[in-house]
């Protein structure tokens, strides 16, 4: 392993930052005020250098503190106009990049835990867990009744895409499991009701509202993409490459920011 | 529909609500929202650190800092008569023009000035021009010693004239590279000025200062405070201003001085140009270039101006902003400029001025500031600003490339900027001084002085009911300016006006090297009757005197000048003959006499500079002064002429006629106060003890 590792998540989130450093710089420059952007930081600056200038006069710093603030403030507001244009298709493209990147799938013979919430605590004790042929459960079943939750320690024996079914009452309910390598789309959780948690955390179709079942949720191991010598999640990798491009692009292309 | 219409009427509140759920619903790491957003945040978080750092930072370092300066025995204020001095420098300002429009209710600050507090005339030094009477202001000391004798110096090996203020050279090294010369270093400027100026002394004494603008502060120089430098920085060619026209009309004229013609092209649909830049900083020869392109837009009066791939708008008959141009010279060479568009027609030809290519004070390639940020930190706050000495275009005006109307607006543009930085300077300096000098004075009541004056030469084409009222308007808007500096003191502020010289009217012009001619000083060369610029044709084995620049006349002595031939012992001799005839010289035409005071500088000035100064001062009557060929070392065959061109006043006369203004919001007992006075007034009411070496004396001013 050098400082910079080669491998496919890196390569993915490089070339998404990119692309959005890209689309995003021009964005800013098409929906922001550009000149009054301009403006907003030369006064930030003015008001910093006022601070060096006029040292001696505490009544000009604290005035010249004052004026940074508010020039802060007036830039922010500046700035968070273009990002109401951004905001949601970039926040909806996050969530389907979280689906591949955020976690890894299950490894065979790595043991991995699927947790069920029961709605009826009563319930709590007759819920059961069928599992396909390629996944065994390695221990017996954990009950926590505080969180009305069920936990099940499981392993898979070869890679594929199965359906483990919960059994509460007399209702059934599944629940997608990926066990493989690569980045396959993954949804580690699904969810009965909550609309807007589901849009960010959940790939598969609503559990029913009469369910007696809350959630049945896979934990997926956390994925860390090797990058530079360090292991980063996406949205960090993300953030920092996404910067450098629409650093860069900003300079080329002469864009307030 | 109902729901479009809904949320058309409920826009903003949909689109927080949009923004909110989206903010508050995903998880925190899905709030990234883009580089845009993270430059945002990242920045704004920086600044804020920085900046509470840094304030905090100077907030427990103050008290250390005083003691500092109390150790360093500089108890600043201890026996001050005030808090703050306020100084505003009205360049020209005419006390007979003042009394007369207070006098008509016109100046109502003014006039409230002189009755609560003192109006008088300020003698002035010798000669009455800008650079000497500043110089003179800012030292407290007279030429003798401060060495600024007028604009121009002479060169006495070859008569060839050179800025008198300062000095701007090459590096000192250079690596030879085929025919490229690399410099190794920077441009080295240099002062000329000589004596040092009263807020350095203040300065040692722990008190703050702000100085505006004040002449003959270029190159700016070390002291406690901060300083924007005025008349005599130059453009980026080094020049004191050159004006740029380009036009797709054909013409060979060359102008006089201070522009240049350059020729527009048809480019397509558009058209093409340049302005002119520094010399090729690699020693090329070549002249650095910006091109430019003017398309027309379709809209009327209207064209799209192209700079560098920016692009503008301009409208015939206004002015563009300040548009940055940069004179690339290769990878690490430049100059950057900027400068302002003015389209001046658009059908059936092209014309455009360019003012002079001004220093960015943003990003300044020559020092225009103490410490050199204070000219950033004015361009971030206000935008970018005049930084050219004389930064209204007088040149254009008398050249004819700009009307009356886009030199005023231009003026008072440059005004403008000037009003606001006074303004911050004075909320900056609550404590100390704060000294601004306004140049407009000075520029309009030279170029606009035509229409004062029932027969002025320069007007006679002008009908008399459509002359513009503009000087009276604008000692009003100085008055103006003076009412609201008035609203932001309190009694503890000392308030004064000053200007550093009068106006007459400039209706005829003398060529004095003429009148050497015809009288026998100057000799020209066989065959010739008349010379050319700068001595040209000028037989100097036979010229005993010459002159050049506004009032200094010269003796061609052996073994000072070059070619000298006069011999020193003779010298005295000689100055007194030229002064008995040239004293009361009267005008054949008008019968008026056009010189009224000859002063030879060894008894007018005294100091260790004395041997840079002219020998005689040629003070011209009201009405006269040097022609416009014998300021460039012409010889014609007129003496006296008419004076045809817009410059229409002047001050560069006997300096008897053309005193200053001293205002002041205290009372001051001098009936005589002189401009020299004032260095050691202010010091004094400092509570600081006076230089030795002072001229001046200082006032008595009451205590409030």
């Amino acid at each position: 392993m050098g400082w910079f590792s080669f491998n496919m998540p890196a390569v993915v989130v490089t070339v998404i930052s990119v692309v959005i450093g890209f689309v995003m710089v021009f964005v800013f420059a098409w929906t922001s005020d550009q000149k009054a952007i301009g403006v907003a930081k030369e006064h930030l600056k003015a008001h910093l250098l006022a601070l060096r200038l006029f040292q001696d006069q505490i009544p000009v710093v604290m005035r010249a503190y004052g004026r940074i603030v508010l020039s802060t403030g007036r830039y922010l507001k500046l700035a968070f106009k273009p990002l109401l244009f951004v905001i949601i298709p970039l926040t909806l493209l996050a969530v389907q990049v979280d689906r591949y990147l955020g976690s890894t799938p299950v490894t065979r013979g790595e043991p991995f835990l699927v947790k069920a919430r029961i709605r009826n605590p009563d319930a709590l004790n007759s819920a059961s867990l069928q599992l396909p042929d390629g996944l065994s459960v390695t221990a017996p079943a954990v009950h926590v009744p505080a969180n009305n939750e069920v936990v099940w320690r499981l392993a898979a024996d070869k890679d594929g895409k199965y359906e483990v079914k919960v059994q509460a009452g007399d209702q059934t309910f599944s629940k997608e499991l990926v066990v493989a390598s690569g980045m396959p789309r993954l949804s580690s959780i699904r969810l009965r009701d909550r609309f807007w948690e589901r849009i960010f955390v959940s790939g598969e179709p609503a559990l029913p509202s009469n369910s007696a079942i809350d959630s049945i949720e896979v934990q997926y191991p956390a994925r860390d993409i090797a990058f530079a010598g360090f292991g980063w999640n996406w949205i960090w990798l993300f953030f920092v490459l996404s910067l450098a491009a629409g650093f860069l692009f900003k300079s080329i292309f002469g864009i307030e920011i | 529909m109902k729901l479009l219409q809904f949320m058309m009427r409920r826009k903003r509140l949909i689109t927080v609500a949009i923004f909110g759920l989206v903010l508050l619903c995903p998880l925190h790491s899905y709030a990234y929202a883009g580089p845009g957003a993270g430059f945002a945040v990242l920045s704004s978080f920086w600044t804020l650190f920085v900046a509470f750092l840094y304030s905090v930072y100077a907030f427990f370092a103050w008290p250390f800092r005083q003691l500092f300066r109390l150790l360093r025995r500089r108890k600043a204020y201890g026996k001050a008569q005030m808090k703050r001095a306020v100084i505003l420098g009205f360049d020209g300002m005419d006390p007979e023009l003042a009394d007369r429009f207070m006098n008509e209710g016109r100046l109502p600050n003014l006039a409230k000035l002189r009755d609560t507090g003192t109006f008088r005339k300020l003698r002035t030094t010798f000669p009455a021009i800008s650079p000497v009477a500043w110089s003179t202001f800012m030292t407290g000391v007279n030429p003798g010693k401060h060495n600024i004798y007028d604009f121009l110096a002479r060169d006495l090996n070859h008569y060839l004239p050179y800025l008198s203020s300062a000095e701007i050279k090459g590096p000192k090294r250079n690596v030879k590279l085929g025919k490229y010369t690399i410099p190794l270093g920077g441009a080295i400027v240099k002062g000329m000025r000589r004596g040092i100026p009263f807020w350095h002394w203040l300065g040692e004494a722990g008190i703050f200062s702000s100085i505006i603008r004040v002449p003959v502060t270029f190159p700016p120089e070390k002291f406690s405070g901060v300083l924007l430098s005025g008349m005599c920085v130059p453009d980026l060619k080094g020049s004191q201003g050159t004006f740029c026209f380009c036009t797709t009309r054909k013409s060979d004229d060359k102008f006089r001085e201070g522009g240049v013609r350059v020729p527009m092209e048809r480019n397509g649909k558009g058209y093409r140009s340049y302005i002119p830049g520094p010399d090729h900083p690699l020693g090329t020869g070549e002249e650095l270039r910006v091109h430019y392109e003017v398309h027309t837009n379709g809209k009327p009066n209207q064209a799209e101006l192209v700079v560098d791939s920016e692009k503008f708008t301009l409208k015939v008959g206004e002015y563009s902003e300040w548009i940055p141009v940069k004179f690339k010279a290769g990878v690490g060479f430049g100059a950057h400029g900027i400068c302002r568009f003015y389209l001046k027609e658009l059908s059936p030809e092209v014309e455009v001025y360019v003012t002079p290519v001004n220093i960015d004070p943003g990003q300044p390639d020559l020092p225009i500031s103490h410490p050199v940020t204070y000219s950033i930190y004015l361009s971030k706050l206000f935008g970018p600003y005049a930084t050219l000495g004389l930064a209204e275009d007088t040149w254009a005006l008398n050249e004819k490339v700009l009307d009356d109307d886009a030199f005023l607006s231009q003026c008072y543009q440059n005004h403008d900027d000037r009003e606001r930085m006074l303004f911050d300077a004075l909320e900056k300096t609550q404590q100390g001084l704060c000294a601004c000098v306004f140049d407009t004075t000075d520029r309009v009541q030279h170029m606009f002085w035509r229409y004062l004056e029932e027969d002025h030469p320069a007007a006679r084409d002008v009908p008399r009911d459509k002359r513009p009222a503009v000087i009276p308007e604008l000692y009003t808007k100085m008055d103006a300016l003076i009412g609201r500096v008035m609203q932001q003191i309190d009694e503890q502020t000392l308030l004064m006006v000053v200007s550093d010289h009068g106006f007459k009217s400039f209706a005829r012009c003398v060529n004095l090297n003429a009148w050497l001619h015809q009288n026998g000083y100057l000799a020209l060369k066989d065959g010739k009757t008349e010379s050319g610029d700068w001595f040209e044709d000028v037989d100097w084995s036979k010229t005993r005197a010459y002159t050049m620049g506004l009032n200094g006349l010269y003796l061609n002595i052996k073994g000072r000048e070059r070619e000298g031939i006069v011999d020193p012992g003779a010298a005295a001799a000689l100055k007194e003959e030229l002064r008995s005839k040239l004293d009361g010289l009267l005008d054949p035409a008008s019968g008026r006499v056009g010189i009224t005071g000859v002063f030879d500088c060894d008894a007018v000035y005294a100091g260790p500079y004395v041997d840079n100064a002219p020998d005689l001062i040629v003070g011209y009557g009201d009405g006269y002064r040097a022609s416009w060929d014998s300021v460039m070392g012409k010889v014609t065959a007129q003496i006296f002429e008419d004076n045809l061109k817009a410059w229409s006043g002047d001050h560069c006369i006997d300096p008897r006629l053309v005193p200053g203004v001293l205002f002041c919001n205290r009372k001051i007992a001098e009936e005589k106060p002189a401009i020299v006075d004032v260095a050691p007034t202010i010091l004094k009411m400092f509570g600081l003890a006076l230089p030795g070496h002072f001229d001046g004396k200082p006032w008595t001013v009451a205590a409030t």
